[in-house]
């Protein structure tokens, strides 16, 4: 999208590239840019209370004036100088755009820090238009800003809006018009930097002087105080364990477990599995018999991982997809062309019976709950003062309390947690935070099976898996630290104020992440088991697992089945946990609690799946993506083994 | 836009921090980019420019600069909790960093609020709640109110 010297002529008032006008959203991180967004296009793009949340640009239509206009958001800046990967990404767009009118949010609260960026636009010389975003927060903290005066000062079009409640983008669409290159005194010989920023810090105060009044209340508001608790070292830990606790409950008991349970034994295991296996027998049909199996179900609240309200209890016998063909009998061509196809359908590797009820019953309720949970915790503001008091044991790994993000969004999906680790300020940074994600972060899925697998082990060898799991992150972490060249960064972090969450705000966002996951998991899921299936049917399965065999019976001490949980394992880390979860709870379990464990500690280790493998290499390149693999795999055997051996010799 | 750091000097004589190619002489010198020598914008004072594999031993026997005594200032991590400042000067080390703490609205002059301590350093200015590590608070200088 560079401009052309020959058409400079045709496109001298429109934007190049598009030939539309077009509007940038420029500001300071987390002052409303996404929420202005969606209000002036109706697309909505994830909102949070977390500083630099925006990581791609959202680009969508607004109708201004009965005109399309082309909209785009950037990242937040705090300076127009590239100095982080979203500063860049926005001078960018400011550089592609040299048309487009700026129109730049503030938080109304900090307006001495909005000037900055309002200067430093200034040198550009371009149509600009201030949005002082959050007047309510404003007036609620006891200040004032005179929209009027501010105005003639730097000679643009000023608009008060708060964007959370749609207030004032009546006012901003008519103020557009208007838009006008900045009247201020601008400098921009000295080149960005510190003394650039305290000549301009020091207009700004000028500038403040005259239109901003402030009177502060006399008591703090109890958001604030609970802000300040969550960050104090006694009293902040006691939260975080409280957030913990009820993460746990919420995503591994309720979710992982009742809905879990609800939607996998009845609404799959007694309605769409057995009537999809029945219209599968009608239309496709072949001589055999359907197996049958008992299916208890019992509707309960959880308390601790193994008690709870027992509510409803019931037992019934349904379909299974397995069957069995009369001794003798012998198909014809046509028939077993039916037959595959029923299988693929509704079999033991059906798209129906597996992908599809696993993707749904078992993924998505987890899924679910963790991103309600997630979004919530973002809303209020408290991402940030987790990170304070995370940062220590995070310098440990050469990374700072900033990498939290990536890592409690990794609980949810490596994948998107992985395209997060742009936040971070070094490539070092980056770098670590995704090896270890891929390395010890079990994603939501993964984790419900886990917890459901801990289930059947003792107290004191889930403590060891989890105790493992943590030593090995922070050791490799701390190696990666030490071998990697390159710099960490400073732990600045500017904390937004805590807000009551806005459940529709929280409910979309929600909505918004369950939709990506679904577009990219279902079809994963169905892909993984239509090459399971084929590799069944080819007898593959067998062959392969035999292959693995030493590895898996010799080195990991594992039935000689479970070869083929880890070879699914490849494709999704979650689907390999879901077939090794059979293997250790179900109605036939294989495994001792030995060598539950053994499977357990193996499987966390694995590349999460496929698509985080895609985002790795797209983020950070393919050498980096491929050394990490290489690292990952015989890594995760390795620690298994050895647990395995220990184990034994010491009689666990 | 280049993402490489800026490369920054100090002056042996006057202590004064620039970017190596805002050199005085850098503009318009004859010898140009033949000469080895940087000139000090603020004294005028002419050095040599530090060799890069002195640079690399600097950096690998590198020991942390014990912060600059000032008579008229503290450093940040002094002051009581609760207790109210005005900022006198930033040490860093780092002149980046100088920088992406000014941004916040931390320059000379501005009215800084210590709210905690532990776990990790959180001030006020302005509108702002900042958290910052001991590292960087402690490059802070400041005068109590």
């Amino acid at each position: 999208m560079r401009r052309h010297e020959n058409n400079v002529a045709i496109t001298a008032d429109r934007p190049v590239g598009t030939g539309q006008p077009t509007l940038v959203l420029v500001g300071n991180p987390n002052v409303g840019k996404s929420v202005l967004f969606s209000r002036l296009t109706g697309k909505y793009v994830t909102v949070s209370n977390y500083p630099g949340t925006t990581v791609e640009i959202a680009r969508g239509n607004a109708d201004i004036e009965g005109e399309s206009v082309v909209v785009l958001d950037t990242p937040g800046v705090n300076e127009l100088a590239p100095r982080t990967e979203d500063a860049r990404v926005t001078c960018d767009v400011l550089r592609d755009y040299p048309e487009a009118t700026i129109v730049q949010v503030a938080d109304a609260k900090n307006l001495r820090r909005a000037l900055l960026l309002t200067l430093q636009l200034a040198e550009l010389r371009r149509p600009q238009v201030l949005v002082l975003n959050m007047m309510d927060e404003l007036r609620k903290s006891g200040g004032r800003v005179d929209t009027r005066k501010l105005s003639e000062l730097l000679g643009i079009p000023v608009v008060p809006t708060i964007a959370t409640a749609g207030m004032g983008i009546q006012l901003l669409r008519k103020s557009l018009e208007s838009a006008a290159a900045p009247r201020v005194p601008v400098d921009a010989a000295s080149g960005r930097g510190y003394e650039q920023t305290t000549k301009y810090l020091a207009e700004a105060n000028k500038i403040l002087a005259q239109v901003y009044a402030h009177v502060r209340p006399q008591r703090p508001t109890f958001a604030q105080r609970l802000g300040s608790w969550a960050m104090h070292p006694i009293k902040g830990l006691g939260i975080l364990a409280l957030v913990l606790y009820f993460t746990f409950w919420f995503v591994g008991l309720l979710g992982a477990g009742t809905a879990v349970d609800f939607l996998e034994h009845v609404v799959f295991g007694r309605y769409v599995s057995p009537w999809a296996i029945r219209v599968a027998d009608a239309v496709l049909p072949f001589p055999h018999t359907n197996h049958t199996e008992v299916s208890q179900y019992k509707f309960q609240i959880p308390l601790t991982p193994t008690r709870g309200i027992v509510i409803a209890e019931s037992q019934r016998t349904v379909l299974a997809p397995t069957y069995s063909i009369a001794p003798g009998a012998t198909l014809g061509g046509w028939t077993q062309t039916r037959r595959l196809a029923h299988d693929f359908l509704v079999g033991q590797y059906g798209v129906v019976t597996m992908a599809i009820s696993y993707a749904l019953a078992i993924v998505l309720p987890i899924v679910t709950t963790f991103f309600l949970v997630f979004s919530l915790l973002e809303d209020s503001g408290y991402l940030p003062r987790l990170a304070i008091m995370v940062n220590r044991v995070f310098r440990w790994m050469g990374l700072n309390g900033k990498a939290v993000l990536p890592m409690i969004l990794g609980l949810g999906c490596d994948t998107m947690a992985t395209m997060t680790t742009r936040i971070l300020e070094t490539r070092k940074e980056r770098v670590i935070t995704t090896l270890l994600l891929s390395l010890s972060i079990p994603c939501s899925a993964q984790l419900g099976v886990l917890l459901a697998m801990i289930a059947s082990i003792s107290f004191r060898a889930a403590l060891f898996w989890l105790v493992l799991n943590i030593a090995i992150m922070i050791g490799i972490g701390w190696l990666a630290a030490k071998l990697m060249g390159g710099d960490g960064s400073d732990f600045i972090l500017e904390l937004p104020p805590m807000r009551r969450p806005q459940l529709s705000n929280v409910f979309i966002k929600t909505f918004a992440r369950l939709e990506w996951y679904l577009k990219e998991v279902v079809p994963l899921f169905i892909l993984g088991t239509a090459i399971l299936f084929v590799l069944d049917k080819l007898a593959v399965l067998d062959k392969i697992a035999r292959l693995g065999e030493p590895l898996v019976t010799g080195w990991l001490g594992l039935p000689r089945e479970t070869a083929s949980a880890f070879l699914i394992g490849f494709l999704r880390r979650d689907y390999g946990a879901v077939y090794l979860l059979d293997a250790a709870t179900g109605p036939k379990a294989i495994l001792t609690p030995h060598q539950v464990l053994v499977s357990m500690v193996t499987i966390t280790l694995f590349m999460p799946c496929i698509a985080t493998l895609f985002m790795i290499s797209r983020e950070l390149g393919r050498k980096t993506a491929m050394w990490i693999t290489l690292f990952i795999f015989p890594f995760a055997f390795l620690v298994g083994g050895l647990v395995n051996h220990i184990g034994r010799l010491f009689g666990l | 836009m280049s993402t490489k750091r800026a490369e920054y000097l100090d002056c042996p004589l006057c202590g004064f921090e620039f970017e190596k190619h805002d050199t005085a002489c850098a503009h318009g010198c004859p010898l140009g980019r033949f000469c080895k020598l940087v000139c000090c914008p603020n004294c005028q004072y002419e050095f040599p420019d530090r060799p890069e594999s002195i640079g690399l031993l600097q950096r690998l026997f590198h020991r942390p600069k014990p912060p600059v005594a000032r008579p008229d200032a503290i450093p940040l991590t002094e002051l009581d909790e609760g207790e109210s400042s005005e900022l006198v000067c930033l040490n860093c080390e780092h002149p980046h960093r100088r920088n992406s703490l000014a941004v916040y609205g931390l320059v000379p002059g501005s009215r800084v609020v210590l709210q905690q301590k532990r776990p990790a350093y959180v001030v006020r200015v302005g509108e702002t709640e900042l958290a910052l590590e001991a590292a960087i608070a402690c490059e802070i200088l400041v005068r109590r109110v």
